[in-house]
């Protein structure tokens, strides 16, 4: 089989998502003509198509593409340091442990003294997860028992997020957990633009940063570390750049499951498989995947609108089960 | 077997278990009557709890539902406060032993139903969608408490305080936006409120059910003159009120009314209806 050059790969991949976040900025629920969008966009526009242009469509589509970015990279990173396929924010607990968090800045009334309490606490939770996660099942020989801690941490997150809503003078408490534990983009502002955008970046680079460090350890360990590899920092620096990344992300979108296990999956045969590779084309792939997801929930005719990770799974239980299928032998 | 249900049951209820099966009594007798001024009154639903805090004596009340004291909710909160309150469960109701249940209807309550050997004089309310039918309630309810003047005098002073009402609205479109993009429709006090100030009812406009999702796109492109919200909402506390301020609605001026005063067709429809037209006059004072 012969590979796919890098920068084609990447340019594909950055065409599909220029083209995902056109789609969604020329669709919605009211029906704008691309003459009208454009004048708009172009600053001469009617009132109406310039505030659904630019205070509707466009940070909505920003979100869909910033939080797919955060949620593809951090699943592939994962997938390259833990070695495991099924590794990803979602199955792994920390999406679920990040709107914990969310949850927690919003309806204990911490969002409303700083704006920057709900990414924090967002970022913490996650955090908190992985760090369990690690030491319950860090490095185990066997996949199975990293992806039954996930399922403990994750459910543990769950059932937090639901105890503290109910705990909450809410009386909308069960809407309010449905959007959190399924994720939606509904109804964004710039102002959540501006909550994920910084955490997406810095974690993110902090991710981008372990690429070559990734691909040594596919040796082992040892082999790492005689490269000149320092495991115990790199290994920080995934923990630490997954919580912020995926944090960031949870806090303005809710949990929206298995982009990051998807979307390495469909890169990995058109690279040569290291990790690093994957990483960059796993970003913008998520990216894309997300945005076409997103225009999907808009599309699909129901009363209220789908919830994010609704499809999501319907795309991510399938590659889910093919890996399913092709370790049970090893179990 | 039925005598193992019969002591499972005991044994969950304890007490009130006990008693319910100590007291056999044929399901189908009818409702007793009730007395002419009832002296313990129990109400098992919001809006009824409103009713008979307006018309009957504090010393008849025996019981209201637990929201009856929850300013968000109820317009009579604060005479509420110091009254029993209930958490809609049939022990409560058998210990107290009613001489008057009063819901909206008292006859399809789930804690009545767990409680068939009971027949305590019941009194069925309508939802109120008119100001007609809030007039009825009174009416009715008024009479089975035993203060007819009462009511009569109620109603007598809200229709004087209405009388003199203006109509700023002037045709213009206004739209009941709550949480999530719920709009409520025509067919609803709401609807009938907009409608006594001169406003036009924007979910009439499109012809949506009584209640519908509008997203926030197509409440742009309709452009409302007014956004009424529930004053619940003034500040963002979850997900479902952020939308409502979110920055794309900061256009159309809003009006701000407790749900208290709406969600139940009761005296509070008066206030309801002269702090819209205050706002209104507010609103339209400020663009001069």
């Amino acid at each position: 089989m012969t590979r796919t050059p890098r920068w084609l790969l990447i340019a594909a991949l950055a065409a599909l998502a220029m083209i995902a976040a056109a789609a969604s900025l020329l669709y919605g629920p009211v029906n704008l003509s691309i003459a009208r969008l454009v004048a708009a966009a172009s600053g001469h526009g009617d009132a109406i198509a310039t505030t659904i242009l630019f205070d509707l469509r466009l940070p909505r589509t920003l979100l869909a593409l910033i939080v797919g970015a955060a949620l593809g990279l951090s699943g592939a990173a994962l997938q390259g340091y833990l070695r495991n396929p099924l590794a990803e924010p979602s199955v792994l607990g920390t999406s679920n442990a990040a709107a914990l968090g969310g949850v927690a800045a919003l309806y204990f009334g911490f969002a409303q003294l700083h704006p920057a309490a709900l990414p924090l606490l967002a970022i913490g939770g996650a955090l908190l997860s992985l760090a369990l996660l690690f030491a319950l099942a860090g490095r185990s020989e066997s996949p199975l028992t990293l992806i039954l801690a996930g399922i403990a941490v994750g459910t543990l997150a769950v059932a937090g997020t639901s105890l503290a809503l109910n705990l909450s003078p809410n009386p909308f408490a069960a809407m309010e957990i449905m959007t959190w534990l399924l994720g939606s983009l509904e109804n964004r502002s710039f102002q959540h633009v501006w909550i994920a955008l910084p955490c997406v970046a810095i974690g993110m680079a902090m991710l981008f940063w372990n690429g070559r460090a990734l691909d040594a350890l596919t040796l082992g360990e040892d082999a790492a570390q005689a490269l000149g590899v320092d495991i115990r920092r790199m290994r920080l620096r995934l923990l630490v750049g997954t919580a912020i990344a995926v944090g960031g992300a949870v806090a303005v979108s809710g949990a929206i499951g298995f982009i990051g296990l998807i979307v390495p999956h469909l890169i990995r045969p058109l690279t040569d498989r290291s990790p690093s590779a994957i990483l960059l084309p796993s970003a913008i792939g998520g990216a894309a995947l997300l945005t076409l997801a997103d225009i999907g929930v808009r599309i699909i005719p129901t009363t209220n609108e789908l919830k994010l990770g609704v499809v999501t799974a319907f795309l991510g239980v399938p590659v889910f089960l093919v890996h399913l299928m092709r370790e049970k032998r090893l179990w | 077997m039925k005598r193992a249900y019969i002591a499972g049951a005991a044994l969950l209820l304890g007490g009130a278990g006990a008693l319910w099966a100590a007291v056999p009594r044929g399901s189908n007798a009818p409702a007793a009557k009730a007395p002419a001024v009832p002296q313990r009154i129990v109400s098992i639903n919001l809006c009824a709890d409103q009713l008979v805090l307006a018309l009957a004596d504090r010393s008849q009340i025996a019981g209201l539902t637990h929201n009856a004291a929850d300013p968000e909710l109820s317009g009579a909160a604060a005479k509420a406060r110091g009254l029993p309150l209930l958490s809609n469960s049939a022990e409560q109701i058998l210990a107290i032993d009613p001489d008057l249940v009063v819901g909206m209807p008292a006859s399809r309550s789930a804690a009545l139903a767990a409680l068939p050997g009971q027949h305590y004089p019941l009194l069925d309310l309508d939802t109120a969608d008119r100001l007609d039918q809030i007039y009825a309630s009174i009416r009715q309810t008024a009479t089975t408490v035993g203060h007819p003047a009462r009511g009569e005098a109620l109603i007598t002073h809200m229709k004087s305080e209405l009388a003199g009402l203006p109509k700023p609205g002037r045709g213009r479109v206004a739209a009941y936006y709550q949480r999530r993009g719920y709009m409520t429709g025509t067919g609803t006090l709401i609807d009938e409120l907009m409608s006594r100030v001169g406003l036009v009812n924007l979910a009439g406009k499109l012809g949506k059910p009584p209640l519908s999702q509008l997203s926030l796109e197509e409440m742009v492109a309709a452009e409302p003159d007014f956004l009424i919200v529930e004053s619940a909402t003034d500040t963002v506390t979850d997900q479902g009120s952020e939308m409502l301020h979110h920055p794309a609605l900061k256009g159309i001026p809003r009006i701000s009314i407790p749900q208290a005063w709406t969600v139940c067709g009761s005296p509070e429809y008066v206030i309801a209806a002269r702090s819209i037209v205050a706002q209104i006059a507010a609103i339209d004072g400020g663009r001069r």
